[in-house]
């Protein structure tokens, strides 16, 4: 396939946390929220003036001072980001809002502020306290601390404007930027697909870490692009998979399986799009946050959700997505030492092994994986398994 | 060998076996008093193992081997005591062990594997191991059992290697080592179908951990499959923000409809006061050993109050009688000895705050602070919990009170909370108490603990603290063996602080074997 024309431009946009159209952003006066979890309802950051960054450390190589802090057990993610807030690598930051999420996050964060990471004055942290369970109780939650904990904050030190105009106007250029991603994630459909799931990663994760209006042109000219675009009349890829798990914001990630032999047709992690880049509807008679809380609340697929409708429901949803993009198996993958993913991988695989049916690589991996072999080959041979299977006329 | 504290060598007791050389000999008196206490113990399990029901589980389950270590167990929790001391401990742990087997006989009762007493079992709330029972102290006709106490918690107090198989089966399974052991041994009694099966209904709560709480979703899949309601209470984490705490008082709320819908039961406030009445006085009664423990003349502390308190505080919550009445036994005793003087070891050389999560499997590890280095601790984490009153006649506060119960459980009132309640508190602790030292438990698992290590040694140093790192993985000795967590001591002692022990045949003891 012809290369996209912009997706150079997109993964430069990933090498650094502090990446030029944040810097434009910054010059022009607006604020930079940083968030690390979905969790954080990321529209209510998009109000004037503001704009969020979910932290990453891109090109990450010694974590020894995270190390240091936080012990060789926590997951590399968390120390890699404390590492380059240890380093400086997060100044361009106005805040940080994280929610008391995973035991590591927090920890991660609590370490940045009390080894005073963020030097710029009047910095400040939340922690939300985020619903465990999705019901009406922990709804209620969710818009009391949102209210209380990112919206008040942003209007008293930044001036932002929280009402339900602004937060509407908010939720329509969130919801433009989502109809783009999902209308070309969903060339991911097709039977050979004329976008790889590596191309998509990148487009989607610069939605994460970049002012979302400054992307908009570039990513509406890439979809009339990509409606354009003739795939290879014989796909190089020899399965499908979908890509399901903890959080992946290193794009070396989703290329080494693509690389392996396996096109990532479907995102379920942590910066992906399903969920995370689904519109936001939004009715008249209901207050517009309680509203927003409820999508997110709603369309959370973390493990850390306990209750036993979203327990069943994450598996029911890495079905339903696999089947939608025709999935001939799905790689669970986990962040080594994430607690969460531990035990979702372990149930989920043998879930959606034994009572779905699906061929399932089941696989922990560091933060970066750089060039993994084990990896790799384990995705080869997963590959070829199915291969096998398709072989010998099994059903998937 | 006599009656004075520190008159025999404790390492000679030791045979690099299961159960240990000989008794100790405490003096006349004292040894009596121990024998006697042994022999109730051994006709305790031998008045267990006459109910059919009991048997049937004596052999329907690989864990309850463990319960042959009973007796042990006490003695390891008792070593080197004499006097007053020595009956302080015998009041807890026989008491807690009697209310082990009181949970044993009904969950076996109950249990479709052996009694399958059916109207009975539709009597039972299932509650997590490390859970509040103080939401059953409304329910007078329920029972609250908690099957995972009997099958991991305490068998793992009472043989260390009780829960290995366990956790080979749920690393067989997928499930990384990394994660805390316990809520991974309790998976792995479920997947190996080693799960008394009985109970109307089972609330779970989002307790002290992300392991905790992702575990707890294997156990409530299999509940549904045996047809048993499970509602979960998600307790908030930053539990000491005001803006939570009517999100948890409604989790209580729904919570106890659930069990009234599931059982018919209605809620008595009045039995829920008379409970939290007893409660109040038993909380009482652990505040004032602790306020001795801010005096040179500590009487109860260590393990004897650590796993004392967590018996009280979480399990029992005011429901049984006999709990508060030996509190004042206990205190009577304490009061004496306080005013005596006396000591446990013949030299209390530091005072120390004990940090983090516990080894379970070692859980002994305090009386060998004592008697080999004469360190003294003084006061543990998971005993320093909500120390309040609560309401013993207002409903609508009572609600919060719960609520507040719930957020600030065991280890979950540190771990979760951000890090003024696990950090800046210890801190505070320290000067309260007079403490000197801090013996930090590092439970590799842990990694809300971990997450929070190297702040722990930058304040320590501001502080002027002696900071002592014991590395261990809870409930898994294959890991760490129980010597390790000695030497992390015995190094410091010796290269740091240049000092010799108080008992050197403790140092080095032949105990990976021991029940």
């Amino acid at each position: 396939m012809k290369d996209l024309k912009h997706l150079y431009y997109f993964e430069r946009l990933l090498e650094d946390a502090d990446n030029d159209l944040v810097r434009q952003a910054r010059q022009q006066g607006r604020k930079c929220i940083g968030s690390i979890c979905y969790q954080i309802p990321e529209v209510l950051m998009e109000l004037e003036g503001v704009f969020p960054v979910r932290l990453r450390a891109p090109r990450t190589g010694s974590i020894e001072m995270g190390t240091y802090y936080m012990t060789s057990l926590l997951c590399e993610y968390s120390r890699a980001l404390l590492e380059r807030a240890i380093e400086g690598g997060y100044q361009f930051l106005d805040c940080l809002i994280a929610p008391d999420g995973c035991t590591m996050i927090n920890r991660c964060v609590e370490n940045m502020e009390l080894l005073k990471t963020m030097s710029g004055e009047g910095f400040f942290y939340k922690y939300l306290e985020v619903p465990m369970k999705a019901d009406d109780n922990g709804l209620a939650l969710y818009v009391s601390e949102c209210r209380r904990k990112v919206l008040e904050p942003l209007a008293e030190k930044f001036g932002a404007d929280i009402s339900d105009a602004a937060l509407r106007k908010a939720v329509e250029q969130h919801n433009r930027l989502c109809r783009v991603i999902t209308e070309i994630g969903n060339f991911r459909k097709e039977k050979n697909p004329r976008i790889t799931g590596y191309e998509f990663h990148i487009l989607c994760m610069a939605t994460y870490v970049c002012p979302k209006d400054m992307l908009l042109d570039k990513l509406e000219e890439t979809l009339e692009e990509i409606k354009e675009r003739k795939p290879d009349e014989k796909s190089p890829f020899r399965a499908r998979v979908a890509l399901v798990g903890s959080e992946i914001d290193d794009v070396d990630m989703v290329k080494l399986v693509e690389d392996s032999g396996a096109l990532v047709v479907a995102d379920r992690f942590c910066l992906g799009s399903l969920p995370g880049r689904e519109e936001i509807s939004l009715n008249d008679s209901e207050d517009v946050l309680t509203q927003i809380c409820r999508h997110y609340m709603m369309a959370s697929m973390c493990p850390r959700q306990m209750n036993m409708e979203k327990v069943n429901r994450r598996k029911a949803y890495v079905n339903e997505i696999a089947g939608e993009y025709g999935a001939d198996g799905i790689i669970f993958e986990q962040m080594k030492f994430c607690d969460p993913w531990a035990y979702e991988r372990m149930t989920g695989t043998h879930i959606l092994r034994e009572e779905y049916g699906y061929p399932v690589l089941s696989i922990d991996r560091p933060y970066a994986v750089g060039n993994s072999g084990q990896i790799r080959t384990r995705v080869q041979a997963f590959v070829e398994s199915i291969e096998i299977k398709k072989l010998q006329g099994g059903d998937r | 060998m006599g009656k004075a504290v520190g008159s025999e060598r404790l390492g000679s007791l030791y045979s690099g076996g299961k159960v240990r050389r000989r008794r100790e000999w405490r003096g006349l008196g004292d040894t009596l008093y121990d024998y006697s206490r042994w022999l109730k113990i051994m006709l305790m399990l031998l008045k267990f193992m006459s109910k059919p029901a009991n048997i049937k589980g004596f052999f329907r389950y690989r864990w309850m081997l463990n319960y042959l270590a009973v007796p042990m167990m006490i003695d390891r929790h008792t070593v080197g005591l004499r006097g007053n001391h020595l009956r302080i401990a015998h009041e807890e742990y026989d008491l807690v062990a009697e209310d082990v087997a009181l949970l044993l006989t009904n969950a076996f009762r109950a249990d479709k594997h052996c009694g399958n007493d059916r109207e009975f079992s539709k009597k039972i709330v299932v509650l997590d191991e490390n859970e509040m029972f103080a939401i059953m102290c409304g329910f007078p006709n329920l029972k609250s059992v908690s099957w995972e106490t009997a099958a991991v918690y305490v068998s793992v107090l009472l043989r260390g290697h009780a829960v290995h198989h366990y956790l080979d089966v749920v690393q067989e399974m997928g499930l990384p080592g990394d994660v805390c052991p316990m809520p991974a041994a309790e998976a792995g009694v479920v997947i190996d179908d080693d799960m008394p099966v009985f109970g109307a209904c089972a609330v779970q709560c989002n307790t002290t951990c992300d392991g905790s709480l992702l575990g707890n979703g294997i156990l409530a899949r299999r509940y549904e499959q045996e047809g048993i309601p499970v509602f979960q209470i998600a307790a908030p984490l930053r539990h000491t923000e005001e803006g939570v705490q009517e999100y948890a008082a409604q989790e209580i709320r729904n919570a106890i409809k659930f069990i009234e819908d599931c059982t018919g039961e209605k809620w008595s406030w009045e039995a829920y006061f008379e409970n939290i009445k007893r409660f109040n006085e038993e909380t009482r009664h652990r505040v004032g050993w602790m306020e001795m423990s801010r005096t040179d003349y500590p009487q109860v502390f260590g393990a004897n109050l650590a796993l004392y308190s967590e018996t009280t505080y979480m399990a029992i919550a005011g429901r049984v009688p006999a709990f508060v009445e030996a509190d004042r036994r206990i205190t009577k005793l304490a009061e004496e000895s306080f005013r005596r003087k006396e000591m446990l070891v013949p030299e209390y050389r530091h005072r120390a705050i004990i940090w983090g999560v516990q080894s379970q499997f070692y859980t002994d590890f305090l009386p060998w602070l004592q008697n080999c280095w004469g360190i003294l601790p003084l006061v543990d984490m998971l005993s320093l919990v909500y120390l309040d009153q609560l309401s013993e006649d207002d409903p609508e506060q009572a609600i919060y009170d719960i609520a507040r119960l719930y957020e600030e459980m065991i280890m979950r009132n540190r771990t979760h909370g951000g890090y003024e309640v696990l950090l800046d508190d210890l801190w505070r602790y320290c000067e309260e108490y007079n403490a000197d030292m801090v013996i930090l438990w590092e439970h590799i698992g842990c990694k809300a603990l971990n997450g929070m290590h190297g702040m722990f040694e930058e304040r320590a140093r501001e502080h002027g603290i002696k900071l002592i790192w014991v590395n261990h993985d809870l409930m898994d000795m294959r890991v760490v063996p129980k010597q390790n967590l000695r030497d992390d001591v015995n190094r410091y002692m010796r290269s740091v602080l240049r000092e010799e022990p108080l008992d050197p045949s403790l140092e080095v003891i032949d105990d990976a074997q021991s029940w």
